[in-house]
């Protein structure tokens, strides 16, 4: 069976959980289910002995399984299990049929908004801290989406926002998640030491590249010998793409 | 060593059932206001409207001196209340109506702010 129907299968039902805990379950919920408020609360727990506004437990002991999941198959919460991610892969996909060729900034461009991820952590860290609120959540997607663009927005600055997020998720794949999202920034460091992950074979391989045309994040696996970018999220789309039998492989190592 | 692919997805799934049962390591109230001794019977409420640490504080500071409340716990993040009061003075069902009662505003309006959705 093709990995992504099972990766789209989890995918959904997470989707599906979460708009449940959004618009279903009678009191709002869903904030819940995101790791990086885990990081937003330490502060508060720290300061207070209190959780921050709308956050709890669950944040916190998703960040630390999240973390622990990093050490043991880099960003597979990401690739596997996050709302965001799949609903920017989606669209993604959408764009790409429209434009029927993927934007890629220039590699300089690239590494450079690459680094806006670690921007958005500590200023969202920071503001966080010092406000005792979550005075970011008007710009962020996870919370105008499934919030239905409720309580604590920002107007039209958050329709502006979800906007131009969208317009970015059509036009760039995984746009949010490979310039803005902070939990990737938090994972990152995570993710480079992560035990399971892609290895090539490089005597069989034959650079043909249909790995990386395949890889959400634009990875180019074919010239990799085993896959330790901070960005992949096993999400195994280059297994699944390769013509080639027993070239890709999930291996765990050091 | 090779592992089969499907070891990711388990990873995963392990990961969500993981951080969902490692959450009571954690638990905190958002406020805890105590009147008096704090004594008496639990009752625990999910009540809609408890959304944040503001109306968190906004909740105790309007039920904390209600006769025969003895402390509030609220749980921002799973929108619960945990009431400590004297059976002899108050009823479950009387907290509710009081919780649930409109909240006059300056306009002359009024509007209800919580609304209980379970009461154990």
């Amino acid at each position: 069976m093709r990995t992504r129907y099972v990766r789209y299968g989890l995918l959904t039902g997470v989707l599906g959980l979460v708009l449940y805990l959004a618009f279903g379950s009678g009191v709002r919920s869903f904030e819940a289910y995101c790791p990086f408020g885990g990081m937003e609360a330490l502060w508060g727990l720290h300061t207070s002995g209190e959780f921050t506004c709308a956050l709890g437990p669950l944040n916190l002991s998703m960040l630390l399984a999240v973390v622990a999941l990093a050490l043991v198959a880099k960003k597979s919460f990401c690739g596997w299990a996050c709302p965001i991610g799949f609903l920017g892969e989606l669209c993604g996909h959408a764009g790409g049929m429209v434009t029927k060729k993927r934007a890629r900034p220039g590699a300089r461009l690239d590494g450079v908004l690459r680094m806006l991820r670690y921007v958005v952590l500590v200023v969202s860290l920071v503001f966080t801290y010092k406000a005792g609120e979550l005075i970011l959540r008007g710009y962020d997607p996870f919370y105008l989406i499934f919030s239905g663009i409720g309580h604590g927005t920002a107007g039209i600055v958050s329709y502006v926002v979800l906007l131009l997020l969208g317009i970015g998720a059509l036009l760039v794949p995984m746009f949010f998640c490979r310039y803005l999202c902070p939990l990737g920034a938090v994972l990152d460091p995570f993710s480079r030491v992560g035990i399971v992950k892609v290895f090539r074979d490089e005597g069989k391989c034959t650079k043909c590249g249909s790995c990386q045309t395949a890889c959400p994040h634009d990875i180019p696996v074919h010239t990799l010998t085993q896959v330790r970018r901070r960005d992949c999220t096993n999400c195994l789309e280059c297994l699944d793409a390769c013509p080639e039998k027993m070239v890709l492989s999930v291996k765990a190592s050091l | 060593m090779n592992v089969p692919k499907f070891v990711v997805p388990v990873l995963v799934i392990a990961t969500l059932f993981g951080g969902y049962f490692l959450r009571t390591a954690f638990t905190q109230p958002t406020t805890n206001v105590t009147v008096g001794t704090g004594a008496g019977e639990k009752l625990e409420c999910v009540v809609d409207g408890v959304k944040c640490k503001g109306t968190a504080e906004f909740f105790t500071a309007l039920y904390r001196d209600i006769e025969g409340i003895n402390s509030i716990e609220t749980y921002a993040a799973d929108h619960r209340v945990v009431f400590t009061y004297d059976p002899a003075i108050i009823t479950p069902e009387k907290i509710r109506n009081i919780m649930e009662a409109p909240i006059p505003l300056e306009d002359g309006s009024s509007v209800q702010a919580f609304k209980c959705m379970s009461m154990k």
